[in-house]
C-alpha cells in the first residue's frame, strides 16, 4: 500500500504522450518547418556551394538548394521531437515504472514508408533530369559523353602546324570552344586546339560560351576539379574524359587536383579566369604568339598522349647510347611491374 | 593484479604507443633536409644563390638518386639539401651548376623559361630568358660564352637534364645540358657534390645562370623538377622525385 502511494499516478489519456502533445507537436512542426524552408531556400540557397559562376555550378547549387529544403522539414521534426521529450516525458524523480508497452502501428508505419518512398523515387527522377539537362552536370562523361550541350558542334580537326595560325573559334557560334586539360605531377596545363594548338598553364575562359573541358593525364590518376565552375573530372593517363559547362560570371576561379597523387598533391592548384569575350580572344592571340616557339615543339594535338613515348626519343637515346627503352620515355619493364 | 598497478600498466602502455608514433612522424615523416638560410647575405636588394646538380647522391645512402645541392652561403660548401631561405621583395640571381646528363623533358612545354627578368630591366617586364654556358666540356679548352635561352628543345637535341620551376611564381627555367653526347655518356663526374675537393669540378657541365624577384610578402614556395628523372621507379616519377632533399624542395620567403 505504502508503495502504491509513492508511485505517480498513470498519465491521464491525452495529456502525456497523447493526443494533445500530438497536436502540438504537428503545429509546432509545420510552423517551424515553413519558416525554416523559407530561410532555406531564399537566405541561404543563394550562398549554397559552388556558387553560380557557371551553368553546372548553378544547376549544382539549386540541387543542393532543393535537398536542403526537403531536409530541413526532417531535421526539424527530429530536433522537435527529442526536445519535446526531453522537456515533457522526462521520467520524474522517483518514478521507476516502465512505459506502457508498444505495439506496431500500421498507419504510422504505412504513412511513414509511403512518404520516404516517394521522396526518394521523386529525388531519383528530379537527380536523374538533373544530370541530363546541364549537360552532364560538369561530371566528366568519359570519352564518348552522352549529354552535350544543345545547339554545339565539336570541332574534331585542328590547324596545328602553324601556332600563330588564325584561331578556329569565334565566339557566338555553335562551334563549342575546346580546352585540353592535361594533368602531370605536380601541375595542370591548358592546350587550346582552336589557338594554334598552343599550351599554357595559365587557363582563361570566355563568359557565355560553352566550354568543352577534354581532360587526361600524362603520369598518374589526378582530377580536375574546378570548384567555382561546378566541374570535376578525373585525369586518366591515356583517357580522354571529357567534361561540359558554360561561365556565366567574370571572375576568378581556383582549380585544384581532386586525386591524391603524390607529395605535391596539395599543391596541385592554380587560380583561373572567367573573361569577356573580347579579352579572351585577345588574350589567346597573345598567347599563341608568346607560346609560338614552345608550341612548335609540342607533340601533335591527340586526345591522349602516352607517357611512356616521347617522339624522337629514339633517335636521342641512339646517340646516348641507350637502346634498353627502346624508343620509350623509359623502359617498359623499369620497373617490373607487380 | 590490483586496480592501480592495472591502472598504471594501462597508462604506460599507452603512453609508450603514443610515444612510438611520435617518434616515427618526426623521424621518417617529419624529417626535413637542413635549410640553407640567405637572408642575411643580400645586399641591395639583392641575393646571389647557387645549386647544383648531379647524376648521383654518393652523399647519402641513395647513391643511383639524382640530386640537388645548394651552396651554404657562409661556407660555400655545397650541402645536401633542396630547402632555402631568402628575403621578401629582392632579386634573387640564380646559378645552377649542371653536371648531370639530358633527359628529354616529358612534357615539352616546361622546356620555356617564365617567369625570369633580366637584371637591370623592370621585372613588370619579364624577359622570360636564362643564360647558359656550356662551361668547361671534357678535354676542351674553351668555355663557350654564355648564351641567352628562352626554350629549349630537349626532344630535338640533348640540351635539357633537369628543371627549377616554382609554380607557385609562375617561374620554370630548365636546367640546359651538355650536348655532347660521348660527355653525356661517360664523362659525367663520379661523386657528388661535384667540386674541385673531388676532382670532379671540371667535368663537363653547364652554367645556368638567370634572376627572378620574390613576393613582396613572406610564404613558403615549393619548387620541383618537371623531368620525371626518377629512374627505375614507376613513369620516373618517384624516389628523387618525390622526396625532399633530391629533386624537389621549398624556397622559404622571409618578409
Amino acid at each position: 500500500m505504502a508503495a502504491e502511494a509513492s508511485s505517480p499516478a498513470a498519465p491521464a489519456a491525452g495529456s502525456i504522450g497523447g493526443r494533445r502533445d500530438g497536436l502540438w507537436l504537428l503545429v509546432i512542426w509545420i510552423v517551424l518547418s515553413i519558416i525554416g524552408c523559407l530561410l532555406v531556400a531564399l537566405v541561404w540557397g543563394p550562398h549554397m556551394p559552388p556558387g553560380a559562376q557557371s551553368s553546372s555550378a548553378a544547376s549544382q547549387q539549386t540541387d543542393i538548394t532543393v535537398l536542403a529544403v526537403i531536409a530541413t522539414p526532417v531535421i526539424i521534426g527530429v530536433l522537435l521531437y527529442f526536445g519535446w521529450a526531453i522537456a515533457f516525458w522526462r521520467q520524474k524523480p522517483g518514478d521507476e515504472t516502465d512505459a506502457a508497452p508498444i505495439h506496431g502501428n500500421t498507419k504510422i508505419q504505412a504513412t511513414w514508408i509511403t512518404a520516404t518512398a516517394a521522396i526518394v523515387l521523386a529525388l531519383a527522377v528530379y537527380g536523374t533530369y538533373e544530370l541530363i539537362a546541364p549537360a552532364g552536370a560538369g561530371a566528366g562523361e568519359g570519352p564518348q559523353p552522352i549529354w552535350k550541350p544543345a545547339g554545339t558542334v565539336a570541332q574534331t580537326s585542328f590547324n596545328c602546324q602553324s601556332p600563330t595560325a588564325a584561331p578556329t573559334w569565334q565566339p557566338g557560334t555553335s562551334n563549342i570552344l575546346q580546352v585540353q586539360v592535361i594533368g602531370q605531377q605536380w601541375a595542370w596545363t591548358y592546350r587550346y586546339p582552336q589557338f594554334g594548338c598552343m599550351e599554357t598553364t595559365q587557363l582563361m575562359l570566355p563568359v557565355g560560351e560553352p566550354v568543352q573541358f577534354n581532360v587526361t593525364s600524362l603520369d598518374v590518376i589526378h582530377s580536375f576539379w574546378a570548384y567555382q565552375l561546378g566541374v570535376k573530372a578525373d585525369a586518366n593517363p591515356g583517357v580522354n574524359n571529357v567534361a561540359y559547362t558554360t561561365p556565366e560570371h567574370v571572375g576568378q576561379f581556383v582549380v585544384r587536383c581532386s586525386e591524391l597523387c603524390g607529395i605535391w598533391h596539395g599543391a596541385m592548384y592554380n587560380y583561373a579566369n572567367v573573361v569577356s569575350d573580347s579579352d579572351f580572344v585577345n588574350w589567346a592571340k597573345s598567347q599563341q604568339v608568346q607560346l609560338a616557339s614552345v608550341t612548335k615543339l609540342l607533340p601533335p594535338y591527340a586526345l591522349t598522349y602516352d607517357p611512356t613515348v616521347v617522339n624522337n626519343m629514339g633517335k636521342v637515346n641512339q646517340q646516348l647510347g641507350l637502346t634498353g627503352a627502346g624508343g620509350g620515355y623509359y623502359n617498359p619493364a623499369d620497373p617490373e611491374q607487380p | 593484479m590490483s586496480l592501480p598497478a592495472r591502472v598504471t600498466t594501462l597508462v604506460i602502455a599507452f603512453l609508450a604507443v603514443v610515444a612510438g608514433g611520435i617518434f616515427f612522424a618526426l623521424h621518417y615523416i617529419g624529417t626535413q633536409p637542413p635549410v640553407e638560410d640567405y637572408t642575411s647575405f643580400a645586399s641591395n636588394g639583392q641575393v646571389n644563390v647557387t645549386l647544383m646538380t648531379a647524376a648521383q647522391t654518393t652523399v647519402t645512402d641513395k647513391p643511383d638518386w639524382v640530386t640537388y645541392f645548394i651552396k651554404n652561403p657562409s661556407t660555400g660548401q655545397f650541402v645536401h639539401t633542396t630547402y632555402f631561405k631568402v628575403p621578401a621583395n629582392t632579386q634573387v640571381n640564380v646559378t645552377i651548376l649542371g653536371y648531370d646528363g639530358c633527359t628529354p623533358l616529358r612534357n615539352p612545354v616546361w622546356g620555356q623559361v617564365t617567369g625570369t627578368f633580366i637584371p637591370g630591366t623592370s621585372e613588370k617586364n619579364v624577359e622570360n630568358v636564362a643564360f647558359v654556358n656550356i662551361s668547361a666540356p671534357h678535354n676542351k679548352t674553351t668555355s663557350l660564352p654564355a648564351k641567352p635561352i628562352s626554350t629549349f628543345d630537349s626532344w630535338g637535341t640533348c640540351s635539357v637534364q633537369h628543371t627549377f620551376a616554382i609554380p607557385g611564381l609562375g617561374l620554370n627555367v630548365p636546367v640546359a645540358s651538355i650536348t655532347d653526347y660521348n660527355d653525356n655518356s661517360n664523362n659525367l663526374c663520379g661523386t657528388s657534390p661535384c667540386t674541385a675537393a673531388n676532382a670532379d669540378a671540371t667535368a663537363p657541365h653547364t652554367v645556368v645562370t638567370f634572376s627572378f624577384r620574390t613576393p613582396k610578402t613572406g610564404g613558403i614556395f615549393r619548387w620541383q623538377c618537371f623531368v620525371p628523372c626518377g629512374l627505375g621507379y614507376v613513369d620516373g616519377n618517384g624516389g628523387p622525385m618525390g622526396t625532399p632533399g633530391y629533386m624537389m624542395g621549398q624556397m622559404e620567403v622571409q618578409a
